[in-house]
């Protein structure tokens, strides 16, 4: 096999490391991985908007992006608690539990988010 | 008795109704040697035909006092004792000012003698020539004395009647002070000049060696000279007492029995006399007065102007006024805006601004001063305060994005739940079916 040009060395790097997640990654990840990226470009669009267009009125840029950041940090850990991989990271926590407690945070983040909002 | 007391106060109810009133009360003071009150009987008979009760009293007599307890005791004070060098001593400049400020109208007659008057006068802004030297005229040419002189009333005066015969005077002319409160009445003719009436063509050629300094001359000054007070009063100077005598009132086409009614009638406070009844303020879309507003609110201000028509004693509504202001003032003037009358409701006038973007404590300032006319002036004291807490738009469209993305973001979680759930069962179902 000749040695593939060095400039597609990048290209196929990502190509391999996207093979490997579609192949290894089970469907509830990819999921959950979904709803992240979601998450993330709302959050970047919100900034994108305060920066260029206006801050005001503040606290809702700061209930909206938080609301994005908030829901983002709670389903990452719900992601690295249902990964089977980490299974021995958290014996006592069982996907159930952990779905449990992602739910009571994001609802009680909502809570504030909505206060703070108008 | 009682009959008679009865009948009395009919006759002076009736003559109430049928003569002339001032708005600011009837009984006059008239300082005056008795010797001389004959010289004059036009004019008070004019004054007793309007309605005025005259008392008299010679300039040195003791009683009636002019005020007692500090109330003054007449509504209105006729001085023409002008060559007296001595008065009683409850009648000097100071209590006259004092008068004034109480609101008691004063008619006063200057003379070319150095008097007690003469120093009233300067303070009132009246710059009197030399002691000795009275207003002369070489023109027209007539018969009399040169310092007998006869003045064309102004054709457009604030307090003369339009259309006036010339009025005889005789007497000493005054400069005007620049004391805004002067209303200048009847002005010396361009011809005529202040000078010793013997030397006059002495004077003249002086002067002119000169180039004109020195020599008091010209339409610049003045024979009767109004003064309306801060406090509403007001106060007449006349060059001579001879404006209102007899013997110039009966000259063949002599102005002058006209020109002592319509001085009077201006000085007395029967003409051009304005009151502003009351003042209300609200909002666009309210009616009640608020005890305070908030910045940017819509106001609408109303006031209420009365004109005092003495033909009848009433004051009725006045709707002529088009250069009044409204001021909403903190310190200074944030909003200064024209006061009109309103078309249709009579003596209202009203106008809708909106508050300045500012808080503190306002006042609404109405400040009226014009020549000729009562001074009006209102003033009523608001605070404008910032909203309230939940007195703000609660949402904004500029706030768009952000409420989308915690929207979204509430959306997303349900429905991420819901899937996430579902697929839970679907996969328990698996398993079961595996097993």
């Amino acid at each position: 096999m000749p040695p593939k040009p060095a400039a597609s060395e990048p290209t196929s790097a990502v190509h391999t490391l996207w093979k490997a997640y579609n192949e290894n990654t089970s469907d509830r990840l990819k999921f959950i991985d979904a709803f992240l990226v979601f998450l993330m470009l709302s959050g970047i669009v919100q900034f994108a908007y305060c920066v260029l267009v206006t801050t005001f009125p503040y606290n809702a840029f700061l209930s909206g992006f938080a609301s994005t950041v908030g829901q983002f940090v709670l389903t990452a850990s719900l992601r690295s608690q249902v990964n089977p991989d980490n299974k021995n990271e958290f014996k006592d926590v069982s996907p159930e539990r952990a779905f449990a407690d992602f739910a009571v945070g994001s609802i009680v983040l909502h809570f504030f988010v909505f206060n703070w909002l108008g | 008795m009682l009959s008679l007391h009865t009948f009395l106060l009919f006759f002076l109810s009736l003559s109430g109704l049928l003569h002339a009133k001032s708005s600011s009360g009837d009984s006059v003071l008239v300082v005056l040697e008795p010797a001389r009150q004959a010289d004059f009987s036009i004019f008070f008979d004019g004054l007793k035909e309007q309605g005025y009760e005259l008392t008299f009293r010679g300039p040195k007599d003791e009683k009636p006092i002019v005020a007692e307890h500090d109330v003054p005791a007449f509504s209105h004070i006729i001085i023409l004792a002008s060559e007296s060098k001595n008065f009683a001593k409850d009648i000097t400049p100071q209590s006259l000012v004092e008068l004034m400020s109480g609101g008691t109208n004063l008619l006063m007659a200057l003379s070319e003698k150095q008097t007690p008057l003469s120093s009233l006068a300067s303070e009132f802004s009246l710059i009197l020539p030399p002691p000795g030297t009275p207003l002369v005229s070489f023109f027209p040419e007539r018969k009399d004395p040169l310092s007998m002189i006869p003045i064309d009333a102004p054709v457009d005066s604030l307090i003369l009647s339009p259309k006036m015969n010339p009025v005889w005077f005789s007497g000493v002319p005054h400069a005007l002070g620049s004391n805004p409160l002067l209303v200048p009445i009847l002005h010396a003719p361009s011809d005529s000049f202040a000078a010793d009436t013997d030397s006059n063509a002495d004077a003249l050629v002086d002067a002119a060696e000169k180039g004109g300094e020195g020599l008091w001359a010209g339409s610049q000054l003045s024979v009767a000279t109004g003064f309306q007070a801060l406090g509403g009063a007001r106060a007449t100077w006349l060059g001579g007492v001879d404006m209102l005598s007899d013997k110039f009132a009966k000259k063949s086409k002599a102005g002058n029995k006209q020109f002592a009614r319509d001085v009077a009638a201006w000085t007395f406070q029967e003409s051009r006399v304005l009151r502003i009844d009351s003042t209300t303020h609200h909002l666009v879309n309210g009616t009640t007065p608020l005890e305070q507003y908030t910045i940017n609110d819509q106001i609408v201000y109303t006031a209420q102007i009365s004109h005092y028509n003495a033909k009848t004693s009433k004051w009725e509504p006045y709707s002529g006024i088009t250069d009044m202001q409204l001021e909403f003032t903190m310190l200074d003037p944030h909003v200064r805006t024209a006061l009109l009358p309103v078309a249709g409701s009579p003596g209202t006038y009203s106008v809708t601004f909106r508050a300045p973007d500012r808080h503190g404590v306002f006042k609404f300032v109405i400040n009226h001063k014009r020549k000729g006319w009562t001074h009006l002036f209102s003033s009523t004291t608001v605070p404008v305060v910032p909203p309230r807490h939940d007195g703000y738009p609660r949402f904004l469209s500029a706030a768009w994005p952000y409420y989308a993305g915690a929207i979204s973001t509430s959306v997303g979680f349900f429905v991420f739940s819901a899937a996430w759930l579902a697929g839970e069962s679907r996969e328990s179902k698996k398993a079961k079916k595996t097993q």
